[in-house]
């Protein structure tokens, strides 16, 4: 029987060749002391001024990454490049570039798709390959890769443990890239539910039902608090609408929203999308009703106000719609 | 990668990784009957063997890689290699292990806890299949290759009933364009698409049924086979649609992206491969 690790435990244990371990916040992550800020940037369309835009997203959060090794995890989920599910190829090339403009020493791309097991030829249709050069060297495939089995303090789901991948536990900042989009089981899809992706389907399967079975929103909040070392990078250019994350229809948003703190970067684009933060289970299980306000959150950039529209829900879940 | 490089990349534990460095279950098994069907080194495929030998667990079945601590579906790939290699008695604890695997949706707890709870069986929940990982639900995959490793097993005896069972699974599964995805039809009642590797793998497990029954399914195939973007779903479409009589073009120039993209597409592509998994 493998003995189970925290993630503190991999990393000390030598996973990790950078000095890393000194920046490790406890397993499950509280609120932070001092909110974060989460930054909110206007960019109408997958154009060439969209790097501009991921740049000065990450230059409102003062991050340093000089000698961290980076991963940026995208949500990837379907061939089909013209509708709105997968995150936009350009944004992740733009993070990737800003990334290494910041000293980053190394910036690597990792995703684990959920239903589909062809991941390189989904990145390929989806047009990483054409957008990204190299696209090939620096991807891992989540669902493939080695994993360890990480265990889980006080989780809110029924699992105690976990296999993870190696590339997304060694890390030094993992950047949750999702499209902006309804979910028609957890209500809304952002940065902390695009970390299912790192659960390897390789052990679990396609879809990673373990996940379903021990309840969504619990594992979305234990997921969360399993990778403290996070940035959040949200493809809100063009989001979806309706029956997400696949289902849905495209919806014109034009931002990208950012922050280290991914329960308040959700949020924000709860907000953005007319859902109401204190009515997503995951949210709540991950952040107290306090934290989560509008008013405990600072922003940087553009007002919500100024960017918000009404997404449209599911039936089940017009409940969740944020009265004005 | 190529055929060459197929032999090239077997670790030198035995086992071959997808791409690169760690040895996994599936990828080793597929490799292995690759180079069984492609007159490759038998002493690549002896110490393949070896490796499967060395990591089968306690309970019978088989972990997806070495240091994970679980049986899962990938046991029923294994269970496609010959028993007298595995050795029979290795090969036995194997097959029961996967006949003692279902879908926890259509477990006797489940499902006492539903009719406790008020609720009815969903027609799509009537028959047992099988998980990728225990404790969780039956799905379209692990469902098919279960089925294709129990043909070759028919002979014990509770083999026949869950195929079958299996096979009817699979029936309530099929999306209405005929085709199958990872097994969710009609998600908060929406049809959902069918995927190209499932629908092959699915018509695959389904040989033997009356032709008519799956005329629309065998479209669908056919339909995915000419647009599909994968090697895997190639060769899956392409043995699928040759078990059930349907003529397609020899050879694929899909690129391959790993050992299992590369083992499949010789698999698929020699009649002795196509008779390795479709005994």
């Amino acid at each position: 029987m493998m003995p189970q690790l925290s993630r503190r435990d991999f990393i000390a244990g030598g996973a990790l060749s950078l000095a890393a371990s000194s920046l490790l916040s406890p397993h499950r992550a509280p609120a932070p002391a001092a909110h974060p800020a989460v930054s909110i940037v206007r960019q109408p369309a997958y154009t060439q001024d969209l790097y501009d835009a991921v740049r000065r997203s990450i230059a409102l959060h003062n991050l340093n990454v000089r000698g961290r090794r980076v991963v940026l995890k995208p949500n990837l989920v379907e061939f089909d490049p013209a509708r709105a599910i997968n995150t936009h190829p350009m944004l992740v090339h733009a993070a990737l570039e800003a990334f290494r403009a910041l000293g980053a020493a190394g910036v690597s791309i990792a995703e684990g798709p959920g239903h589909r097991r062809a991941t390189l030829d989904m990145a390929e249709a989806a047009g990483y390959f054409a957008t990204i050069p190299d696209f090939e060297d620096i991807f891992t495939d989540l669902n493939l890769d080695e994993v360890s089995l990480v265990g889980l303090s006080n989780p809110h789901s029924t699992l105690n443990s976990l296999y993870l991948p190696h590339t997304a536990l060694s890390c030094d900042l993992l950047v949750s890239m999702p499209k902006l989009k309804t979910h028609h089981w957890a209500g809304a899809t952002v940065s902390m539910k695009n970390l299912f992706g790192v659960v390897p389907g390789g052990v679990y399967g396609w879809p990673k039902n373990i996940l379903h079975w021990a309840g969504i929103p619990e594992c979305v909040a234990d997921l969360s608090a399993a990778f403290p070392h996070t940035f959040a990078l949200v493809d809100g250019v063009i989001g979806m609408e309706g029956n997400g994350p696949i289902q849905g229809t495209a919806k014109q948003v034009g931002v990208i929203v950012a922050g280290p703190d991914l329960a308040a970067v959700d949020a924000t684009c709860c907000r953005i999308m007319g859902i109401d933060p204190q009515r997503v289970q995951y949210l709540t299980l991950a952040r107290s009703a306090s934290d989560l306000k509008e008013s405990a959150i600072p922003q940087r950039g553009e007002a919500i106000c100024d960017v918000q529209t009404s997404f449209a829900l599911l039936p089940q879940f017009e409940s969740l719609r944020l009265m004005v | 990668m190529t055929n060459l490089d197929l032999y090239s990349s077997q670790n030198p534990d035995g086992g071959w990784p997808f791409r690169s460095r760690i040895s996994c279950t599936e990828p080793t098994v597929l490799a292995a009957l690759a180079l069984a069907v492609s007159g490759g080194p038998k002493e690549r495929y002896l110490r393949a063997i070896e490796w499967l030998r060395s990591v089968q667990r306690s309970d019978g079945g088989w972990p997806p890689m070495a240091g994970v601590a679980q049986s899962t579906w990938v046991t029923s790939l294994v269970l496609l290699l010959p028993s007298e290699h595995l050795g029979e008695r290795q090969y036995r604890r194997g097959v029961d292990w996967l006949l003692g695997l279902q879908g926890e949706e259509t477990s006797f707890y489940f499902r006492l806890r539903q009719r406790l709870q008020g609720r009815s069986t969903p027609r799509e929940e009537m028959h047992s299949g099988w998980p990728f990982f225990p404790g969780t639900a039956a799905w379209v995959s692990p469902t098919a290759t279960a089925i294709l490793a129990l043909r070759k097993n028919r002979h014990v005896a509770a083999a026949p009933r869950r195929i079958a069972e299996g096979q009817l699974f699979l029936l309530d599964r099929m999306c209405a364009d005929g085709g199958w995805n990872h097994g969710s039809v009609r998600p908060l009642g929406i049809e959902s698409e069918s995927y190209p590797e499932t629908t092959g793998l699915a018509l695959l497990a389904l040989q033997g049924l009356p032709p008519e029954q799956l005329r629309l399914s065998r479209e669908a195939a056919l339909r995915h086979f000419k647009t599909c973007h994968s090697a895997e779903a190639s060769a899956w479409l392409r043995l699928a649609l040759e078990a059930h009589g349907v003529p397609v073009p020899a050879t694929s120039d899909m690129r391959t992206r790993d050992t299992r993209d590369t083992a499949l597409r010789v698999l698929s592509e020699t009649a002795s491969g196509r008779r390795m998994l479709l005994l």
